[in-house]
C-alpha cells in the first residue's frame, strides 16, 4: 500500500472527519509549475522600502499607529505574489526597481534611508507622474505608473483590514446585536471597520 | 448470495433523498416526522453546524488575504471566481470547477456548492411567497405551460413553512403580487430608506411600494436558534443558527426523529428504473472519495439535487422504457431554463441626514414589489420585476483627492461619508423552450461522469424590462430627492442570479410537463422533483421560499399516497 492509498483510507476510516478541502490537498497535486509560480522575489532592501512607502501613504497620527504598525510592509509582498497574475507581478516589480533607482541616483542611499521629508517628495512626484500618465502613456512609465497605484491601494487594503486599522483608526464591533437605521452621530464619530 | 441479500436489506429505506440543500433538507424533515425511514444522499463533504463554520468569528485581520482571491483560487475556479460571493473567507462553499466542468454553448454561471446543507449555507436567504398574478401568467400570455396549481393550493404549505423557518418581515396587503405571510417582527429600515418610502408613497400611493426585505432572518429567537447579531457575515454560516439552513433548521429536526440517514460523498449518478413495477427502485450512487459505486433501494425517492443537477440526474437515467431520460416522454426535460436577470437598476446621493449613522450590520435591505403590468399598468414587455437595494452611509469620501496619500488621507479614510441608495432590479425571465440543458458526453468530471452542456439567454423580453428598471428605479430617488442619480446595467447572464429553474416544468398535461400537481414524474410515480427544476415559470420574486413549501406540500402527499398504497 503506498502513501496515498494509506491516507485515502484514513479518510473513509474517519468518514467525515476529513473535510473535501483537505482530502483534496492530500490526494491531489495541485502544484503549479515552477515556471508560474513567485514570478518575483523581493529583496530585503526591497521590503524595506515597501514598508516605508506604505508608512507614508498611511502615516501614524494622534489616533492610531500607520501602515508600518499595521504590518502592512509585509502585507504588499504577499499580497504580490499570491494574489498578482505574473505579469503584474513583473510590472509592479519593474516600476518598484524603477523607484528604487531613481532614489538612489538622486540621494545616493536607498528609499528606507532618507529623511522623511524627501520620502513625501519622492511619492508626491511620482503621484503626479501617475496622474499624467493617463494623457501622456508614456511607455518608460507604465510600470512606474502601475507600481504607484498598486501600492497605494495595497496599503488601504492593508491597513484598514488590520487590527490596528479596523481598531484604532476605525470603530469595530465585533457582535454589534442589534440594528438602528438612525444613529445620531458623535462628535469625531469614526467610521464602522467591516 | 446471502451477503447480498444483506447488503440489499442494509441499502433498503422507505424514501431516498437525493441533496441536502433547501428543498432536500425539507424533504428529509418532512418524510422522517411522517415515519419513514429515510436515506439522505448528499454529494459533498459533511458540514457540522456552527463546528464547520470556520471563518464564521473571523475579524477582517484574521483572513490572510483580506478576502481576496489567491491565484491559486482563480485557477481552480474559473467560474465561481466571476462573481463575488467566492472571496477568501467562503471559498469553502464553493465547487472546484476544475473537477466539475460543463460546457458552456452560451456563457451560463454555474455557481454550485457541494456539501452537506448545500446552498441553504450559502443564500441571500430572501423570502418572498408567489402571488395569484404569477400562477397565472403562463395561461394568460401563452409562454410556458400553465401551472397545474394556484396560489390557494399553495398558501397553507407556505404558511407551514414559515413557521417553522422563521422569517422576518412587514404584511403590506398586496395578495395579487406579493402575498402576505406569518412573520416574525420586521427589522428596521433606516432613516433614508424611510424617507424614501415615504416619498414613493406621496408620489404613487398604493401603486408603489417599499417595504423591508422579508428575510430568513430571525429578528427574535425561534424554535431554540438565536436571533441576529447583526454582523452581516451570514455567507460564512452563522455560529447563532439565526438564518434558516438546513444544518441550523431542517437537519436537527429529522434528525430528532430518529429515522434518517446522512450520507455525505454519495453522488447519484442515476435513478434505477424497474421496467416490470414502471417504478423507480433505487438510485446508483459514486462514493466521492473512493470512486467504488453502489446501489440504495426506497418506496419513494426525492430529487432535490438543485435545479441542474436534478435534471441531470434525471437526464442520466436511461433505460429502454425511458430512452430519452425518466420521464421524459414530452420531450421537456432538460427545457425551459430561466434564471433572474439583474445587476441594473439605479443609485444616488442623500444630503441632509448627516447627523445620522447607523449601528449595527443589517444582513437585509428593502424591497420593492413588482408594480409594472400589475392592474392597469401596461408595458411594451409581459411580467415584470421588483428592486432590492439599501440605504448607507459610506466610508469613503468623495473629496479625496485622486491618488492622494498621507496623514489627510487617512483622516478622511476614517470617517464617515455620505449617505448613498442603490435601487437593483430583480426581473421575470419568460421560460424558452430552446433554453435548455443536456448531456454532453464528450468530457467528464473527476467521477468520470459525463457532464452538462448549458444552452440559455436572455431575449428581447427581459431587455426591454431592464431599461424599465433602470428609469424606474431613478424616477424614485428623484422623486425622493436624491442627488447623483446614475442609472447601470452591469451587463446579466443567466446563473448570476443563482435562481436557475424551470427544466423539469409541472404541468397538468404529461404530453407537455415532466411533473404532475404534486410535483411527481408523470410516468414514474414514486418519483418527486421539488426544487427548482420544477417550476413552470418563475415570477420576479427570490424563489427558495416557494422551493420550501412544495416540498412540505409534496411530501404530505407521497406519504398519503404510500399509506393509500398508491406508490
Amino acid at each position: 500500500m503506498d502513501r496515498r492509498e494509506a491516507l485515502r483510507n484514513v479518510a473513509i476510516l474517519l468518514g467525515t472527519a476529513i473535510s473535501a478541502g483537505t482530502t483534496d490537498i492530500l490526494f491531489s497535486s495541485y502544484t503549479l509549475p515552477e515556471s508560474e509560480k513567485n514570478a518575483v522575489n523581493f529583496s530585503a532592501e526591497q521590503l524595506k522600502t515597501l514598508t516605508e512607502i506604505a508608512d507614508v501613504i498611511i502615516p501614524t497620527t494622534k489616533s492610531s499607529g500607520g501602515a508600518k504598525a499595521a504590518g502592512v510592509g509585509k502585507f504588499i509582498p504577499m499580497m504580490i505574489t499570491d494574489c498578482y497574475p505574473a505579469k503584474q507581478q513583473q510590472s509592479f516589480y519593474n516600476g518598484l526597481a524603477a523607484f528604487e533607482a531613481r532614489t538612489k541616483k538622486t540621494y545616493g542611499k536607498s528609499f528606507a534611508l532618507i529623511p522623511l521629508a524627501e520620502r513625501r517628495k519622492m511619492l508626491t512626484t511620482l503621484r503626479q507622474e501617475t496622474l499624467d500618465q493617463k494623457t501622456n502613456k508614456i511607455p518608460e512609465k507604465v510600470d512606474l505608473a502601475y507600481f504607484f497605484t498598486t501600492v497605494r491601494d495595497l496599503t488601504s487594503l492593508g491597513y484598514f483590514s488590520s487590527e490596528i486599522g479596523c481598531t484604532k483608526a476605525r470603530e469595530y464591533v465585533l457582535i454589534p446585536g442589534s440594528y438602528d437605521g438612525a444613529y445620531p452621530l458623535k462628535p469625531g464619530q469614526k467610521s464602522w471597520a467591516t | 448470495m446471502n451477503l447480498n441479500i444483506n447488503l440489499k436489506a442494509e441499502n433498503t429505506y422507505d424514501a431516498i433523498v437525493v441533496g441536502s440543500g433547501i428543498s432536500g433538507g425539507w424533504a428529509a424533515k418532512e418524510l422522517t416526522e411522517k415515519g419513514l425511514k429515510v436515506l439522505l444522499l448528499e454529494r459533498g463533504m459533511n458540514i457540522e453546524h456552527i463546528k464547520d463554520y470556520d471563518s464564521a468569528m473571523k475579524n477582517p485581520w484574521d483572513i490572510k488575504h483580506a478576502g481576496r482571491l489567491t491565484e491559486e483560487m482563480k485557477r481552480t475556479h474559473p467560474v465561481q471566481k466571476r462573481d463575488y460571493p467566492y472571496n477568501e473567507a467562503t471559498e469553502k462553499w464553493w465547487v472546484n470547477d476544475l473537477e466539475c466542468p460543463y460546457t458552456e454553448v452560451k456563457r451560463f454561471d454555474w455557481y454550485r456548492g457541494f456539501h452537506v446543507g448545500g446552498k441553504s449555507l450559502m443564500w441571500g436567504r430572501q423570502s418572498y411567497r408567489l402571488g395569484d398574478l404569477n400562477f397565472s401568467e403562463n395561461a394568460k400570455d401563452g409562454f410556458g405551460n400553465d401551472w397545474p396549481i394556484r396560489y390557494k393550493d399553495l398558501s397553507p404549505w407556505y404558511d407551514y413553512v414559515e413557521k417553522f423557518a422563521g422569517i422576518s418581515g412587514q404584511n403590506e396587503g398586496l395578495h395579487e403580487v406579493l402575498p402576505d405571510g406569518h412573520f416574525l417582527p420586521p427589522m428596521d429600515l433606516n432613516i433614508v430608506e424611510k424617507s424614501v418610502k415615504e416619498s414613493i408613497k406621496q408620489k404613487w400611493g398604493n401603486e408603489r411600494l417599499l417595504t423591508i426585505g422579508r428575510t430568513a432572518n430571525l429578528t427574535v429567537p425561534h424554535n431554540g436558534r438565536g436571533s441576529c447579531q447583526y454582523r452581516n457575515l451570514c455567507s460564512r454560516g452563522c455560529p447563532f443558527g439565526a438564518y434558516f439552513s438546513t444544518q441550523s433548521s431542517t437537519l436537527p429536526a429529522a434528525m430528532d426523529t430518529g429515522n434518517l440517514t446522512l450520507r455525505p460523498y454519495s453522488i447519484v449518478n442515476h435513478i434505477i428504473y424497474d421496467k416490470d413495477t414502471k417504478k423507480a427502485k433505487g438510485v446508483m450512487v459514486i462514493d466521492a472519495l473512493t470512486n467504488k459505486t453502489m446501489e440504495f433501494y426506497s418506496k419513494i425517492i426525492f430529487v432535490n439535487g438543485s435545479t441542474l443537477g436534478t435534471t441531470f440526474i434525471l437526464l442520466n437515467s436511461t433505460s429502454d422504457a425511458h430512452p430519452n431520460g425518466l420521464g421524459n416522454a414530452s420531450g421537456q426535460l432538460g427545457h425551459n431554463l430561466m434564471d433572474h436577470h439583474f445587476r441594473c437598476g439605479a443609485n444616488g446621493d442623500f444630503d441632509g441626514f448627516d447627523k445620522f449613522y447607523t449601528y449595527g450590520r443589517r444582513a437585509n435591505g428593502f424591497y420593492v414589489p413588482r408594480f409594472r403590468n400589475v392592474g392597469k399598468d401596461k408595458r411594451d414587455y409581459l411580467r415584470g420585476f421588483g428592486y432590492q437595494g439599501s440605504a448607507s452611509r459610506q466610508n469613503w469620501q468623495n473629496d479625496i483627492a485622486e491618488l492622494s496619500f498621507g496623514a489627510d488621507f487617512k483622516e478622511k479614510m476614517t470617517r464617515p461619508g455620505k449617505w448613498r441608495m442603490g435601487f437593483g432590479g430583480f426581473g421575470e425571465m419568460l421560460p424558452y423552450y430552446e433554453n435548455r440543458v443536456y448531456i454532453d458526453h464528450s468530457k467528464k468530471d473527476k467521477w468520470g461522469q459525463s457532464v452538462l452542456a448549458i444552452d440559455c439567454e436572455y431575449k428581447e423580453n427581459e431587455k426591454k424590462m431592464r431599461i424599465d428598471m433602470m428609469n424606474d428605479a431613478a424616477e424614485m430617488l428623484e422623486a425622493a430627492g436624491a442627488k447623483n442619480i446614475k442609472t447601470y446595467d452591469n451587463d446579466c447572464y443567466p446563473g448570476m442570479a443563482i435562481h436557475e429553474m424551470g427544466t423539469a416544468r409541472m404541468g397538468k398535461d404529461p404530453k407537455t410537463s415532466v411533473l404532475n400537481e404534486w410535483n411527481q414524474v408523470h410516468e414514474v410515480k414514486n418519483v418527486f422533483v421539488t426544487d427548482g427544476a420544477s417550476m413552470p415559470s418563475i415570477g420576479c420574486q427570490n424563489p427558495s421560499l416557494t422551493f420550501m413549501a412544495l416540498t412540505a406540500r409534496a411530501a404530505d402527499h407521497a406519504v398519503n399516497e404510500l399509506k393509500k398504497g398508491n406508490l
